[in-house]
């Protein structure tokens, strides 16, 4: 490969975990002055690629060439050696320093021991003005917005002066405006020559930034296309596939009974003027890209978030100052998306939290032995197939899938009449995933409501009998999912349509 | 297959193998430690603090603590005290007067406590600080109410409930042992308990559960504050009079006694049984140690070195 123009390349590069395949046969180049973009959905492969880039995953097959000569990226600093920055999702700054301090984080200019602080801000802002920014290396790092700390994390990887410039989804947390003057200086960034590796799942921004496009899907490569000669549509189609459609059951009829309403629910800056009306037994879908409001509409329902105005109607009666224990006395579950850290004590047995929503129906009067709890653990256990040794073993020690129906049985445990899952699938396996959708079933079945959030199109379209349509805050649209597939829903929620 | 139950057995009881080995240790080298009159007076010494650590416990499962409670004690004497002369100086029974001033005494300690929880729910400022602040607030309260003098009014009988004996067992220690039956009900078999725990574990999730977190974290702070007025009537019953000078670093005590028996500072893990072990475990050192005359100074460090021993042999264990 040798001949090629490119800065950085790969050849049949593959990684495998335990008992999966996260990429295979992954054959890419980057070449100096080109936005590149990586995309795919939800566990395509990407971040492993990228990871695997950067010095931080280390490749099981294939090789890796910087400027055509095959090299050895065992870590980070390898990376760094070659030329190669990446800017995480997750900002790395730390607040109390300065700019020109977290530009320069580990490389301060010293002057015996001491930091010179002249050389210190003097360097930093070299970095910005080549950036074409203008920014204070002297504010306080945790008084910028967002937006800036984007800009200084990237300050950050330039002041290495790398030569291949990764980006992992650098719009996820911007506003439009932002995210131009983002797109202006990565176009400045891919003039002076450095390849820009650009991450994203937004679409909509890819005719905007970016010259070539490489689509992952299931960890293997679809296909690198230029961006002026391929359309929307025909990325979509390469994301998601053939997709086989799954049906789902014909004896689900939702009946006509409103079992809660949602009148003109706003919330300044997360959604605005949602309106919809959920029925009995029915599976509600809310589709929606990252930062539509999805997740802080569900929130919000549950009288986790306050609402600006706007009520929720639950048995025909508005509810006045929602809190969670007061929407869970009136029948509302909710699995949120992050079970981590806001379903489950990780330290606690599998038991405690799997009883930590419901106890209230288990105990009675108050009073509340572990005998009591086992019965009703156990049941659960059966019904929900989870792989457990003993239900004494902290929850910490299941797997994702499995954590999840801890989340899922505690829920249902409490015998709701309506259940909110936020992005129920994420990080779980595929059966357990089927596992899951038959609960939605089941409840439906017995007559109970289910709203579902998720990225997932596919599985919306699978699940759902109605899906609501989320785009920056506002419900834009609804379709009865036998109208439409996956990639055609894609379209809609990112406004294409 | 024994020798593994065994094994987790003696994991899970450490602390209570720990404690019978040194009982046995001062059953030899201590004369007079193994004699029903030296026990029961062990039992004595420790029940006033544990009573509190009970609470204690509590708190610490919660994620919170309380820095105030030796303060809190002196402060509920002195004002029990304070209380207890001015009713009968409008001319009411000294007896009745006893009655309300202790009354006013707890639900003070309650509404003081209720106040730091309210301060962290509501404002966010860790009970760290507030109880830290209340420490010194009640110190000085207690001397204002006194004059830097102890107040004696009390009639004779209300010794009793400081140093009277009952079908022959010190009555704090009758109080120590229904708190403690009460505590560990609490946290065993009640709703509330397991939200406690829960709320300690990880406060989003609890309240995502559907568990009103402010509340339990008001009420524990509310009833440690209110034991450490319990605790503190029955102090001045035992010297006859309300001192502001008592109780000067029970907080401490109060917390390694906790901790020895095993409940994390993180929060969401702890039992009530293990800092009764704490509690004996504290008491029956320092018995022992002064029983074989070791001077006073050696017990601070032996104490000392053994609290962080304790700590440690419970993390190994984890």
């Amino acid at each position: 490969m040798s001949e090629t123009p490119f800065k950085l390349a790969t050849k049949d590069l593959g990684k495998d975990y335990p008992g999966t395949v996260a990429l295979d046969g992954v054959s890419v180049g980057f070449a100096p002055g080109e936005v590149h973009a990586l995309i795919g959905k939800n566990g395509a492969g990407k971040s492993t690629l990228v990871k695997m880039l950067a010095g931080s995953v280390v490749p099981s097959r294939g090789q890796i060439f910087c400027d055509g000569i095959e090299v050895a990226l065992s870590s980070p600093q390898d990376a760094f050696a070659q030329g190669i920055a990446i800017v995480y999702q997750e900002l790395s700054l730390v607040p109390g320093l300065t700019v020109a301090e977290n530009i320069l984080l580990g490389r301060t200019p010293k002057k015996r021991g001491i930091i010179d602080w002249q050389a210190t801000y003097a360097q930093a802002a070299a970095v910005l003005e080549r950036m074409r920014v203008d920014i204070d290396v002297r504010a306080r790092t945790g008084d910028l917005g967002v937006a800036k700390q984007q800009v200084v994390e990237i300050a950050k990887a330039m002041s290495l002066d790398p030569k291949v410039l990764m980006l992992d989804e650098p719009t996820s947390a911007l506003a439009r405006h932002e995210t131009e003057n983002l797109f202006r200086l990565v176009r400045g960034l891919a003039a002076e020559g450095v390849a820009i590796v650009y991450i994203s799942h937004r679409l909509h921004e890819l005719r905007q930034i970016a010259d070539r496009v490489t689509v992952l899907r299931d960890g293997r490569h679809i296909d690198t296309v230029v961006m002026v000669e391929t359309g929307v549509e025909q990325i979509v189609q390469m994301m998601f596939g053939e997709v086989v459609q799954r049906e789902r059951p014909g004896d689900l009829l939702p009946g006509g009974t409103t079992v809660m309403e949602v009148q003109g629910l706003t919330c300044e800056g997360k959604f605005a003027e949602v309106d919809f009306s959920l029925y009995e037994g029915e599976v509600l879908g809310i589709a929606g890209m990252l930062g539509s409001g999805r997740t802080e509409l569900l929130k919000a329902l549950f009288g986790a978030e306050p609402a600006d105005s706007g009520k929720v109607v639950l048995q025909g009666r508005s509810v006045d100052r929602p809190t969670p224990a007061r929407m869970k006395a009136l029948g509302l579950a909710f699995t949120p998306e992050n079970r981590k850290e806001e379903a489950l004590v990780q330290a606690h047995s599998i038991r405690a939290n799997m009883c930590m929503a419901s106890m209230g129906q288990i105990a009675s009067g108050g009073y509340i032995t572990r005998k009591m709890e086992q019965a009703v653990v156990d049941e659960q256990v059966a019904k929900l197939q989870i792989k457990v040794a003993s239900t004494e073993d902290a929850v910490s020690s299941l797997s994702g899938g499995n954590q999840q129906k801890v989340v899922v049985g505690n829920w249902l445990s409490t015998r709701p009449r309506v259940m909110l899952f936020d992005e129920p699938t994420r990080g779980i396996d595929v059966q357990a995933k089927q596992q899951l959708f038959q609960v939605m079933w089941d409840l439906s079945r017995e007559g109970i409501a289910t709203v579902f959030v998720s990225t997932e199109l596919e599985e919306l379209v699978e699940v759902c009998h109605r899906i609501l349509i989320m785009r920056e805050g506002r419900i834009v649209d609804e379709v009865r999912p036998e109208t439409l597939t996956a990639d055609e829903l894609a379209l809609r929620c990112m406004g294409e349509n | 297959m024994w020798i593994a139950k065994a094994v987790t057995w003696g994991k899970s009881s450490i602390m209570e193998l720990i404690l019978f080995a040194l009982c046995a240790i001062l059953a030899f080298e201590a004369d007079g430690f193994f004699s029903v009159d030296n026990l029961l007076n062990v039992l004595r010494n420790v029940s006033m603090q544990g009573i509190i650590a009970f609470g204690m416990t509590m708190v610490i499962i919660s994620g919170e603590i309380d820095l105030s409670v030796g303060s809190a004690v002196a402060f509920a004497g002195c004002l029990t005290a304070y209380l207890t002369e001015s009713l009968a100086a409008t001319g009411l029974g000294l007896g009745a007067s006893v009655a309300l001033a202790m009354l006013g005494s707890l639900l003070t300690g309650f509404a003081v406590g209720a106040l730091s929880g309210f301060i962290r729910v509501r404002f966010g400022v860790p009970t760290f600080i507030t109880t830290l602040a209340w420490m010194t607030v009640l110190t000085g309260s207690a001397q204002l109410l006194t004059g830097g003098f102890p107040l004696m009014p009390f009639p004779e009988w209300y010794n009793f409930l400081g140093g009277g004996y009952l079908l022959g067992i010190p009555f704090p220690a009758i109080v120590f042992a229904l708190v403690f039956l009460l505590t560990h009900f609490l946290m065993g078999y009640t709703t509330w308990g397991r939200s406690i725990y829960a709320v300690g574990g990880n406060a989003e999730a609890a309240r995502l559960s559907g568990i009103d977190v402010a509340r339990v974290k008001v009420v524990v702070m509310a009833v440690v504050a209110c034991l450490a007025a319990l605790a503190g009537i029955m102090q001045s019953a035992e010297i006859m009079s309300g001192a502001a000078t008592t109780a000067k670093g029970w907080e401490l005590d109060v917390i390694a006694a906790v901790i020895i028996g095993g409940t994390s500072l993180m929060g969401g893990e702890g039992k009530i049984r293990g800092t009764l072990i704490g509690v004996v475990f504290l008491g029956i050192l320092v018995n022992g140690m002064t029983l074989m005359n070791i001077s006073e100074y050696w017990q601070h460090v032996v104490r000392g070195v053994l609290i962080l021993s304790a700590v440690l042999v419970n993390r190994a264990n984890q």
